[in-house]
């Protein structure tokens, strides 16, 4: 039952960074690992299994000797807790069964290590460190039969550099995680739709304006212009860092959807060399009425909108109803 | 006695009144499955189109709306039938402003804008599949 | 289904109250140009708020509704194109070049009043 629920689990986790079962196959076949390799790793038991206290605690002093990963295990209780973690994937090299259950415990060792923030340079440094000690082991091991000892070497490096790939992808898997979680939260950020004045919108768009980006904000945009009863939106790109076809592309759809609804739209903050970009790619943009700057752009809308503004004259008393004239009549 | 939700809905597509009843049926169901009202509109909006072409080309045929998963995704997909002429040139038909019965040709390229994915299989004489999904956001 | 056509002074309102079929619209288009004629109306308003779709025979016909109405003298504004309905006519490529599209019936009026003052400054001048 609890073996069940473990094999479900490794799918889960293997399956969710897009490691099944033939993608892990081929990367086996890649490095050329096959039945040989298991053999001569399954051999090696008995070393490991003897030098392993050793190994671990060489490993730790060589670590805790540089002061950069000294920090990350401070904690005596933590440290032997990683020790005792470390002393069962040493061993499980030479176990066998390189299948689902192992690609997980290799995945959730690469997992643990991005999540303390361990640098991918010191996670790296520590299977040379394995590679360097066994390597010794082994030359020990078979005095005057070189060949024997790098055979088995041999197969023990491709077993590492199948578990350096786990725990890589493991470590860039969380990292695309986290910045897509940011990704989000910035998106749900960055777009307010302000109303300036009764039926006049500004949208400024800041940032990358990729297609669901920019899905999302005229969708945003076109239910404020209905709300609002919106006569004319601003759309202001001062912040987007490069305008390309495809955004010119996005702009001219929210432009037109706008239009559809009743809103003109004037676009402001296209830089000289965006512009310059976009009649270089002959993106027709004929439909776009552009202003140079926000300023401006309100300016245009006032002029729509049939609005003037006009500046407070102090000279000119202000106008106090005073009830009706008492000279008059 | 509870009410089970709707899977799939499968529409006959003859004449006019057909792609109004796919295209209403289609929305009902991404409704009951959970998409918003933007998602919903461009999931009828591509049965609608779907079921024109059938008409246009094939006269008749079918549409059939239902719900999919794939891993963690979720989603709805419709899938366009007919035993009609077929696409010669499926590459062709996708290209915008391609058309060969004289409409705007916005048709199938527009269609794809409207949904996640998009595949036709289709020879000529052998009739059109198309299959289209769009994923719950 | 037949779409009620309304006339309000030297306008017709017709206001669309289901989803309809191609023979539908055809009707209304035919309709339309028709009453044009008869009541010499100046404006007349589509009101599409109950549309849920706007697909590509829709869009086309409302287009060649707008032209033959102006060909018969009048001005044509559809009115209440929801934000749903605007978002998939873009994405599918669509865009009712050549037709004025206003947010509601109410805009809509204001709209072909806007018009008919115009006309007569212009006749007055």
């Amino acid at each position: 039952m609890a073996a069940t629920r473990q094999r479900v689990h490794a799918d889960d986790l293997a399956d969710s960074i897009g490691l099944g079962s033939e993608e892990l196959a081929m990367r086996k076949r890649f490095l050329e690992f096959d039945d040989d390799d298991v053999q001569r790793l399954e051999g090696m038991y008995g070393l490991t299994h003897e030098h392993v206290d050793a190994v671990i605690e060489a490993f730790y002093e060589h670590l805790l000797s540089f002061p950069e990963t000294t920090s990350f295990f401070r904690d005596p209780r933590l440290l032997e807790h990683v020790k005792g973690r470390q002393k069962n994937y040493f061993i499980r090299l030479t176990q066998g069964d390189y299948d689902h259950d192992y690609v997980t415990d290799r995945l959730r060792l690469g997992s643990i290590h991005e999540r303390i923030g361990l640098p991918v340079r010191s996670f790296l440094g520590m299977y040379a460190f394995y590679l360097r000690q066994i390597a010794a082991l082994l030359v020990q091991e078979h005095p005057g039969d070189p060949e024997h000892a790098f055979q088995k070497f041999h197969s023990l490096t491709k077993l590492l550099f199948f578990d350096i790939g786990l725990g890589v992808d493991m470590y860039i898997h969380q990292r695309e995680r986290t910045i897509a979680v940011q990704q989000d939260a910035i998106r749900e950020l960055s777009t307010p739709v302000l109303t300036i004045r009764d039926r006049l919108l500004v949208l400024p768009i800041i940032g990358i304006l990729d297609t669901s980006r920019a899905q999302q904000l005229t969708e945003e945009l076109l239910r404020s212009i209905r709300e609002s009863r919106a006569q004319v939106v601003i759309l202001d790109v001062t912040g987007v860092p490069a305008v390309d076809s495809a955004v010119a592309n996005h702009l001219l759809q929210t432009v037109e959807a706008s239009r559809l609804m009743g809103a003109q739209v004037i676009v402001t903050g296209l830089s000289a060399s965006v512009a310059q970009a976009l009649v270089t790619l002959g993106v027709d943009l004929t439909k776009l009425n552009a202003v140079g700057d926000l300023q401006g752009g309100i300016e245009v809308a006032n002029g729509i909108m049939r609005y003037q503004v006009v500046a407070i004259d102090d000279t000119i008393p202000e106008v106090v109803d005073a009830g009706p004239d008492p000279e008059a009549g | 006695m509870s009410r089970t939700p709707v899977d799939d809905v499968c529409v006959a597509i003859r004449s006019d009144a057909d792609v109004v009843a796919a295209r209403s049926l289609g929305r009902s169901l991404a409704e009951q499955h959970g998409f918003g009202t933007t998602d919903v509109t461009m999931i009828a909006t591509a049965i609608s189109e779907l079921a024109r072409n059938i008409l246009k080309y094939a006269h008749e045929g079918e549409i059939v709306v239902e719900t999919v998963e794939r891993g963690s995704m979720s989603g709805v997909s419709v899938v366009a039938r007919d035993d009609g002429p077929g696409i010669p040139d499926v590459g062709l038909a996708l290209q915008d402003g391609f058309s060969t019965a004289n409409s705007l040709g916005l048709g199938l390229p527009g269609t794809r804008r409207l949904m996640d994915e998009f595949e036709i299989v289709s020879a000529p004489g052998s009739g059109t599949v198309i299959t289209a999904i769009k994923w719950r956001r | 289904m037949p779409v009620p056509i309304l006339k309000q002074g030297d306008c017709l309102i017709a206001s669309i109250q289901s989803a309809l079929t191609d023979a539908d619209l055809l009707e209304l288009r035919d309709e339309l140009s028709e009453r044009v004629g008869r009541y010499r109306s100046k404006g007349v308003i589509i009101d599409v708020t109950v549309l849920d779709v706007l697909d590509s025979f829709a869009s086309r016909t409302l287009r060649t509704m707008a032209e033959m109405i102006r060909l018969r003298g009048a001005e044509t504004v559809i009115v209440g194109i929801q934000p749903e309905v605007a978002f998939s006519m873009v994405q599918l490529g669509l865009s009712l070049d050549g037709v004025t599209t206003v947010l509601d019936l109410e805009e809509g009026l204001a709209h072909l009043d806007r018009s008919r003052r115009a006309r007569v400054a212009h006749a007055g001048g």
